[in-house]
């Protein structure tokens, strides 16, 4: 039995973390609709499930202010919703029809766009996300925007060859970069320690000069500061990077029994759930289960009606094809 | 304003200074652009006058140049990358390929990307075999991406500025073998050739060259020596590949009937083959002979400068082909 703190930072903590909850409980509502597209085979393509990793997503993105750029990942859908984007857009990516942010283009997450709220989209190679955070660092370092370019990526991607030619580039020039690693240890089917020869990946970040930190990826109220931190770090002049060790619950995509993996571990994972553990911390801070029941079902229901406005929008006819290849 | 010879090198350096004065979201980034001017002196004088934060230095960094070029043009800047040979172009395949051709088009069209990648290519100077190349076709076959060959000073200039306005991504091939080439160049800074409108560089009767960047000037001189021979040769340089002017191509081919292709990057799967099946396909009626090509040979380009000359046509080859053509 809790009984709630009277002091105020517990209280701000305690309300922090409900907002945490609140988007960790929507990504994870929106993930869960578009699981069921696919295992109803309505939504074909490939979906590469964030559970285990919507906590870390939440916890940067409610850090960053809305006009900040997001470069976000494949690995999950909370980005978007925390940084404010509609999911009606993005349901209606996965359902290929004009509702969605591609007008049709779609479907799938990978790149759905919303720049009014800084989100510049997501390449379909990994690591091409490091030239072009910083090239929209650079954007707005020159124009005095005070933006952050806040790019996520997996530990797999950082082996790429683009971290280094970026890192470099901007620890020289200063740029407002945020770069947030989220380490779940496995790239598809490859363990970081066999591939990497290590597990750790910021000792890369420090060596190039960025403002460096590790975090509980699990925990989203750790996370959050680490975020509130980088991004002042950033808006600094200096490169910021965070490195998440956080959890891949589910495999690679949808469909993905994962039989590369130590059933005991992906068991332990499951027990590190994000929106498990914010829970817990709620209640042991005085939260209401009935809140969090509710919370929960508010972003069922959010996500239920985005998917129900989506899947009646109309589907593009084949014309769409020729639109918007030159500005 | 008077026009005045100066060197194709010396018309991009214009073109540069008056775009980044006219529009102060112009910059530019590449090895050696900043301090030194550029490896070929092409942006001398820009560093001091625009300063550090608008000529920017890098290191040997292509994934960042064309990548962070990308980047800086989604957020709002018109950067002018430079790969110190268009050869590295390659080195930046996925951000030239992917993210400069398709970031706009994969996001729904809504994102604009105003930015310019040039490019020096060419073979000149015994550089071999990864420094020499004129891979316009490679980017030809890739959709979403403009662009420029010019040929002439003016054109390097007029072209340039109209690349750094336009609010596509395009790559602007310069030849290094037209460097020095002088010509007349209008001091104009609101004078732009436009995209997409090819140029008679000579008229003629009896036989079409279709030749782009440093192969219009060989195009000329056999065309000269062909005059003696009473073979009246007419030179369309369509100017930029993307869009291409087929129309100018069509009118000249209607009236000669015969269509040679000419450019120096290797024959096989080069861009004369999309010109010469475009021609086959669309002028098939007009046409008295087969459609032509004279290109680059199929072989890495030697080091050897002795040899570099037997890597693309040369004027004797030129005269001999268009000799033939006129036989039908």
């Amino acid at each position: 039995m809790t009984t709630m703190s009277p002091d105020a930072g517990l209280t701000k903590q305690r309300e922090t973390l409900l907002r945490l909850y609140r988007e960790t409980a929507r990504g994870r509502a929106l993930e869960d609709v578009v699981n069921q597209l696919a295992q109803t085979r309505t939504f074909r393509g490939f979906f590469h499930p964030g559970r285990g990793q919507e906590g870390l997503q939440a916890a940067v993105c409610t850090a960053l202010n809305v006009d900040d750029y997001l470069l976000y990942a494949h690995r999950g859908l909370t980005y978007l919703t925390a940084k404010g984007m509609d999911p009606v857009s993005i349901l209606g990516d996965f359902h290929g029809r004009l509702a969605g942010s591609t007008r049709g283009l779609g479907a799938g997450t990978v790149h759905c766009v919303d720049p009014a709220r800084g989100i510049m989209g997501q390449g379909g190679t990994l690591g091409s996300c490091f030239p072009l955070s910083a090239g929209l660092a650079l954007a707005s370092k020159t124009k005095g925007e005070g933006k952050v370019a806040a790019a996520f990526f997996g530990e797999g991607a950082s082996a790429r060859g683009t971290f280094l030619e970026s890192g470099v580039t901007a620890k020289a020039w200063g740029l407002p970069v945020v770069w947030i690693c989220e380490n779940n240890g496995w790239a598809v089917s490859a363990r970081v320690q066999d591939v990497q020869g290590t597990a750790d990946i910021a000792p890369r970040a420090a060596a190039l000069g960025f403002h460096t930190q590790v975090v509980d990826g699990q925990d989203v109220l750790a996370v959050h500061e680490a975020a509130i931190e980088a991004i002042r770090q950033a808006r600094g002049g200096v490169p910021a990077f965070i490195e998440a060790k956080t959890e891949r619950i589910e495999g690679h995509f949808t469909g993905d029994m994962q039989p590369y993996r130590d059933r005991d571990e992906v068991a332990a994972a499951k027990t590190r759930d994000p929106l498990l553990l914010a829970g817990q911390r709620l209640v042991e801070l005085g939260e209401d289960t009935a809140v969090l029941d509710d919370i929960r079902e508010q972003a069922r229901a959010e996500m239920n009606a985005a998917d129900e406005a989506a899947r009646t929008s109309p589907l593009p006819d084949g014309t769409r094809i020729h639109e918007g290849v030159w500005a | 304003m008077s026009d005045k010879p100066i060197t194709y090198a010396w018309a991009i350096n214009h073109a540069l200074d008056e775009e980044m004065q006219r529009d102060p979201d112009v910059f530019l980034m590449g090895q050696d652009v900043g301090r030194m001017g550029g490896v070929f002196g092409l942006t001398r004088g820009l560093h001091d006058k625009f300063g550090g934060e608008r000529v920017r230095d890098v290191s040997i960094v292509e994934h960042l140049v064309v990548g962070g070029a990308v980047g800086a043009a989604l957020g709002g800047l018109r950067p002018v990358a430079e790969v110190q040979f268009a050869d590295f172009l390659l080195l930046a395949g996925d951000e030239s390929f992917h993210k400069m051709a398709k970031w706009r088009y994969m996001h729904g069209g809504i994102l604009t990307l105003p930015m310019v990648v040039r490019a020096p290519c060419g073979i000149q100077g015994g550089v071999g075999a990864e420094h020499s190349q004129s891979p316009e076709g490679h980017y030809w076959h890739t959709p979403g991406i403009k662009i420029a060959v010019p040929s002439t000073p003016a054109d390097a200039k007029g072209l340039l500025k109209s690349a750094i306005r336009d609010d596509n991504p395009v790559i602007y091939f310069e030849n290094r073998r037209l460097y020095r080439v002088k010509g007349e160049v209008s001091a104009d800074p609101e004078l732009l050739v436009p995209f997409g409108q090819g140029k008679v560089r000579r008229v003629g009767r009896d036989v079409t060259i279709v030749a782009w960047s440093a192969m219009v000037d060989a195009a000329l001189e056999a065309a000269e020596i062909l005059e003696r021979e009473e073979i009246s040769v007419e030179i369309v340089d369509p100017r930029t590949l993307v869009p291409f002017d087929m129309e100018t191509v069509s009118t000249s081919v209607r009236k000669t009937s015969r269509l040679l292709v000419l450019h120096e990057a290797s024959l096989t799967m080069g861009p004369g083959a999309e010109i010469a099946a475009r021609a086959a396909d669309e002028l098939f009626e007009h046409l008295d002979a087969p459609v032509k090509r004279l290109a680059g040979t199929d072989n890495p380009i030697p080091q050897n400068m002795a040899l570099e000359q037997f890597c693309y046509p040369q004027t004797d080859q030129i005269v001999s082909t268009v000799r033939d053509l006129a036989k039908w």
